[in-house]
């Protein structure tokens, strides 16, 4: 690495200031925000850890987050393994493949606020006259009990990334030396052999990016949640952001939901680099 | 060679730093200069998005008038969304002239910010009552915007049909007997069910009907209801009663039955026969069945088991604040213009004609109040069988993320009514004991 001179930190120096200003200092302020009893208009006085000490106690809040962590466990499980085998279709010899990938990755460029509002009416809808029509009362009233609430967002969130990460998938995939997996056919691997023992390891790294991606952006869900489900039935399929938003937003504790946040930023920086760190540790070097 | 190096660095930065900054620079050099000169600017920052263009053409008129005031509109809708961004106008210096608030919490949050305006005309002229959530030791701090009331909203072609006189439902045995008669005659009035409760707003069940029943205990007073350590639920079972009435009698699941759904769907297709809702849905009925909503519909109070003389409840949304932070000639400005636009002639034919406002002020012709629901609570407004509105004096969120909540508990069957009502009584007194 070349020696950083003066001009190595003037290039820089635009860039770290708005990262500064857009990232650290609020960072920072909010921190302080934290300790005080702040409304959203005056500081109000010093509370010391009181913010975080009640955080411990609040059901509504330790509720959020288990329902969250149970959502990111099954939606990560779900999205990199639908991701996985659609850019295994893709990158199998089949025409339509360029036509596929255009469709699959297609649910990622619609927003999220969209997408909900478009899965709230088939869940209401579309589900309820098919179930009508079929006679299955499983496909009634979605949404409106916790479980169909929990597997309405699982799904939406599943149909909306599983193309993205196919794509980080398909990058990986086209870019497998030839000769390895040729090697391996002509030493007699069978095709399910092929798959576990040379091209999954060798697709590691991807698993790393995609993993990184879903449960970064499946712990932080809010708009999603908000069209889809608003948090109903009572509350209970509230995720921690909007459980956050609602605590400073609805009841006014803004210093309180500071708190929350920071505890929230915190758990999610911890999972993310223990997730990279495992799983860099075993990816293959080629 | 070194020196190069720097100097070219050097050069980059400051050129790419000094873009950056000029651009943030020249917005204030823009709004200095626009404010320069004669005319006074007053920035009203407000949140009814369903007026923001009538509003605006009022303002227009009233700068011809008064050509040294200059009048900025921003609009920012709903009521969350509303507070966060007020925050944020005033955390950034960049403070409105004229604002909105709510209840007494917001008085509360905002009083230091916030002139009497008492010594204007339109705090005079203001009904009886409406200045109660905003009123401080006296210090008029804000001025209702309208009046809103809600009520069981119902179709009164399928009422006729099926025999019902909706003036005979004046407690809930009646009412219960007029519900079994609609029910009874579903199919020949092509109804889909009676009611349609909308369990998924919990803005409907756990503020408006909550309300219906709470308002005796706190004497109809916003401020009794604010300044209360604790809420006892008096008329809890005639609640349970109109609650489980709607739920068995509406189309399922309630649970995740929302507005638009209750409204449009339901109720405009003339699908429900009965639903509880405001004056405000006459925007959405008429954008589906204009006559329905001119001629169609009429409002009847809840009824309350026990308490005889019930009525509509009927309140104030929204009051407008006049910031205290301004210069001398802002908050003047600012009250001129609000003295205006509720006590002038140009003001008031706007207030009634365009905004389609109740007005919440004396001195108006309200025969031109034309949409059924309005004129329902007008009619109640001055015989004064109206009941108040004291949700907007419950503890923040208690309403809606609370009482509602625990109601869609009730509603699929996670909780028992006794079970919701203790745990809205516990953490009415934990939020008070704060």
């Amino acid at each position: 690495m070349r020696t950083r001179d003066l001009s190595y930190w003037l290039f820089l120096a635009p860039v770290l200031l708005a990262l500064a200003l857009v990232v650290v200092v609020p960072m920072l302020l909010g921190l302080f925000y934290s300790f005080t009893a702040w409304n959203g208009i005056q500081t109000g006085e010093f509370v010391g850890f009181q913010n975080y000490l009640n955080l411990f106690t609040d059901e509504r809040f330790l509720d959020s987050l288990w329902f969250t962590t149970k959502f990111s466990v099954v939606s990560v499980i779900l999205i990199n393994f639908i991701g996985l085998s659609l850019a295994l279709i893709v990158t199998s010899k089949i025409k339509t493949s360029s036509l596929l990938r255009t469709t699959f990755f297609m649910p990622n460029l619609i927003g999220g606020l969209i997408l909900g509002f478009i899965w709230q009416f088939i869940f209401l809808k579309v589900f309820a006259s098919v179930g009508e029509a079929v006679g299955m009362e499983s496909l009634q009233a979605w949404l409106s009990t916790t479980e169909t609430g929990f597997w309405g967002l699982v799904i939406l969130m599943s149909w909306q990334m599983a193309g993205y990460i196919m794509v980080i998938y398909i990058a990986y995939l086209e870019g497998l030396p030839k000769e390895l997996i040729e090697a391996a056919e002509i030493d007699g691997a069978s095709t399910p052999q092929r798959f576990r023992y040379i091209i999954f390891p060798l697709v590691a790294p991807a698993f790393t990016v995609s993993m990184f991606l879903t449960l970064s952006n499946t712990f932080k869900l809010y708009d999603q949640n908000l069209s889809l489900t608003a948090g109903g039935p009572y509350n209970s399929t509230e995720m921690v952001a909007m459980e956050i938003f609602k605590t400073a937003f609805v009841q006014n504790a803004f210093a309180y939901a500071q708190a929350k946040a920071i505890i929230f930023f915190l758990i999610v920086a911890i999972i993310a680099l223990v997730q990279v760190y495992i799983n860099k540790r075993r990816e293959v070097e080629m | 060679m070194k020196e190069l190096k720097f100097s070219k660095g050097l050069l980059a930065s400051v050129l790419l730093s000094a873009g950056a900054l000029a651009a943030c620079s020249s917005g204030d050099e823009g709004s200095t200069a626009e404010g320069g000169g004669e005319q006074v600017t007053v920035d009203i920052f407000q949140f009814k998005v369903e007026f923001k263009d009538q509003f605006e053409d009022v303002v227009a008129q009233y700068e011809e008038e008064n050509p040294d005031v200059n009048i900025e509109i921003t609009t920012v809708g709903g009521g969350e969304d509303y507070g966060a961004a007020l925050r944020s106008r005033f955390a950034s210096g960049n403070e409105p002239a004229i604002f909105n608030i709510g209840g007494p919490q917001d008085v509360a949050d905002w009083k230091d910010n916030l002139v009497d305006l008492s010594d204007t005309g339109a705090a005079d002229a203001a009904l009886d009552g409406t200045l109660d959530g905003v009123t401080v030791e006296s210090e008029v701090l804000g001025l209702p915007y309208n009046q809103e009331g809600y009520g069981f909203i119902y179709n009164t072609r399928l009422f006729e049909e099926a025999g019902i006189d909706a003036a005979s439902i004046t407690d809930y045995a009646s009412l219960e007997e007029a519900v079994k008669t609609l029910d009874s005659k579903k199919d020949e009035l092509g109804l889909e069910s009676v009611f349609a409760l909308p369990g998924k707003e919990t803005w409907v069940t756990g503020l408006h009907l909550s309300n219906t029943f709470l308002a005796p205990e706190f004497d109809n007073n916003v401020l009794t209801a604010y300044d209360a350590d604790t809420v006892e639920f008096e008329y809890g079972e005639g609640f349970k009663k109109i609650l489980d009435l709607q739920n068995e009698y509406s189309k399922q699941p309630t649970v995740s039955l929302d507005y638009s759904q209750q409204v449009e769907e339901l109720f405009s297709l003339e699908r429900v026969a009965i639903i509880q809702q405001g004056n405000w849905v006459y925007g959405s009925i008429a954008g589906i069945d204009q006559e329905l909503a001119d001629s169609g519909v009429g409002m009847m109070p809840i009824p309350v088991e026990g308490l005889e003389d019930g009525g509509l409840p009927v309140g104030v949304p929204m009051y407008w604040g006049v910031n205290s932070n301004q210069d001398e000639e802002v908050v003047t400005a600012a009250k001129d213009f609000l003295d205006w636009l509720y006590t002038s002639d140009t003001g008031k034919t706007a207030v009634l004609e365009d905004f389609k406002f109740i007005p919440a002020y004396e001195g108006y012709d309200t025969s031109k109040i034309t949409d059924p629901m309005s004129k329902a609570i007008y009619d109640a407004s001055e015989a004064g069988e109206t009941i108040g509105w004291v949700f907007m004096g419950y503890p923040t969120g208690w309403g809606e993320d609370e009482l509602g909540a625990g109601i869609q508990k009730y509603l699929s069957d996670e909780a028992s009514w006794d079970e919701v009502v203790d745990s809205a009584k516990a953490a009415w007194e934990t939020s008070r004991g704060e």
